[in-house]
């Protein structure tokens, strides 16, 4: 990252109903000991209140959180609610519980990168880090 | 700067409203800011300071709401701390307001507060400018919470709402803020809990002493709604500052300063400081005269590029 570039903003919200928010905070903390503006929305966000949140926030990337088996009903939604607020540009990032067969289903969607349990929180920040991806680079 | 971004904001794009804000954020664009015509009318700025854990977040969700409900459109900017030792930021305001993904009315943005920079981000005022030019009634700013004496949202602001709880300290305490005297509003807020009157009335006499009884006292708990249009009302009663006259000068003193700082951070590429550092470690300098040297070598440096 270069000294004079901006810090990556980032909104991390959990979608759907689940409750379980330690995965969330302790990625929202590692990446702000990464540099970055952590934009934290928080549990039992809708997909509408999550789009309206990257695109009032002008947010680099968004890291939804789901360990509720809910990603293929939800994540859909807010891709297309990305795609729709002319949002396209914004890197999508998935954490918490999702069955290794439906991983290619969310990339086909968009997604950039899933992370599943065990994941170091340095392979999520050098992911962010890498140059592509992120509309501002 | 893109002309079609500065288009695409006048013709009233969020977009370009969040793009902008995010340039404004890093000291860019201040240019465009120039160019944008007097808004029709002023938005009523309103800053939210107390420290932190105090409510500030919770109670600007209750007053969107409350501001919502009068159909007028609202624009928050909510100020967190940096890490100091990282620089990255955790932003958490947004989490404690309403979400109302289908309101165009009502706009929020979390901002990182350089650390060490007092209660609020940096370029902040452009940020104002650029939601009041977007045609906000009202834009609310909370603080990042110092709490004492953050004096540089009396500049901003045309109205600065201090927010205590009970339970916070002795009668002494309140004697010790500096921002007790450049509060226009105190709320006591929490006042759902106890201690909520002996709070008030310490406040109150700690108002009378300084002299500034005029300042309304007021109970509010965000939890009930007790007190909160009791409070939108006060705050409506005060009258918007005069702007561009004072804040023009204001921001030309900052972006002086900004200037300098700059300068500051690059002066050790410059031979001729090196050469008078040298000449200062030597101690063939007076300090009075090495002052005047750098600042003199300082002002010579070419303008920096942003």
């Amino acid at each position: 990252m270069k000294a004079n570039s901006p810090p990556l903003r980032i909104v991390l919200a959990k979608v759907g109903l689940d409750g379980h928010d330690r995965g969330i905070k302790v990625v929202a903390r590692a990446l702000r000991d990464a540099g970055m503006e952590v934009i934290y929305a928080g549990l039992w966000q809708t997909p509408e209140a999550v789009v309206r949140a990257v695109d009032d926030e002008d947010a680099d990337w968004l890291g939804l959180s789901l360990l509720s088996g809910a990603h293929l009903t939800l994540v859909p939604r807010v891709m297309e609610l990305l795609k729709e607020a002319g949002l396209s540009d914004v890197g999508v990032l998935i954490g918490g519980i999702v069955p290794e067969s439906d991983i290619p289903k969310l990339k086909a969607m968009g997604v950039a990168r899933v992370f599943g349990p065990g994941t170091s929180m340095q392979e999520i920040v050098d992911f962010l880090r890498e140059p592509t991806g992120a509309r501002h680079g | 700067m893109d002309e079609a971004l500065l288009e695409a904001f006048q013709r009233g794009e969020r977009r370009a409203l969040a793009r902008l804000l995010t340039l404004a954020a890093h000291g860019q664009g201040s240019e465009f800011l120039y160019r944008l015509p007097t808004p029709a009318k002023a938005s009523r700025v309103v800053a939210i300071t107390g420290s932190g854990g105090v409510g500030k977040s919770t109670l600007i969700g209750k007053l969107i709401e409350h501001v919502r409900k009068q159909s007028k459109s609202v624009a928050v900017l909510a100020c967190d701390p940096q890490s100091p030792i990282s620089g990255g930021a955790l932003l958490g305001d947004r989490f404690r307001m309403p979400s109302m993904p289908s309101d165009v009315g009502a706009f929020i943005r979390s901002v990182m507060a350089e650390s060490g920079q007092g209660a609020l981000a940096k370029h902040l005022e452009h940020m104002v400018q650029l939601l009041e030019s977007f045609g906000f009634d009202v834009v609310l700013i909370e603080t990042v919470g110092a709490g004492q004496g953050d004096t540089a949202s009396r500049e901003l602001a045309d109205v600065l709402v201090l927010l205590l709880q009970p339970e916070t300290g002795d009668d002494l305490q309140w004697e010790k803020a500096g921002v007790l005297e450049v509060a226009d509003i105190i709320v006591i807020h929490k006042a759902d809990l106890p201690g909520a009157d002996s709070a008030a009335s310490q406040v109150r006499t700690a108002l009378d002493l300084a002299g500034v009884s005029s300042v309304p006292v007021l109970r509010v708990s965000a939890r009930t709604g007790e007190g909160i249009p009791e409070l939108w009302g006060a705050i409506g009663k005060i009258a918007l500052r005069p702007r561009q006259q004072f804040s023009d000068g204001v921001e030309l003193l900052r972006s002086a300063r900004d200037e300098l700082e700059r300068r500051f951070s690059r002066a050790a590429d410059s031979p001729r400081v090196k050469s008078l550092l040298d000449e200062w470690r030597a101690g063939t300098l007076s300090r009075n005269s090495a002052t005047a040297s750098l600042l003199r070598l300082l002002s010579e440096l070419p303008i920096s590029e942003s």
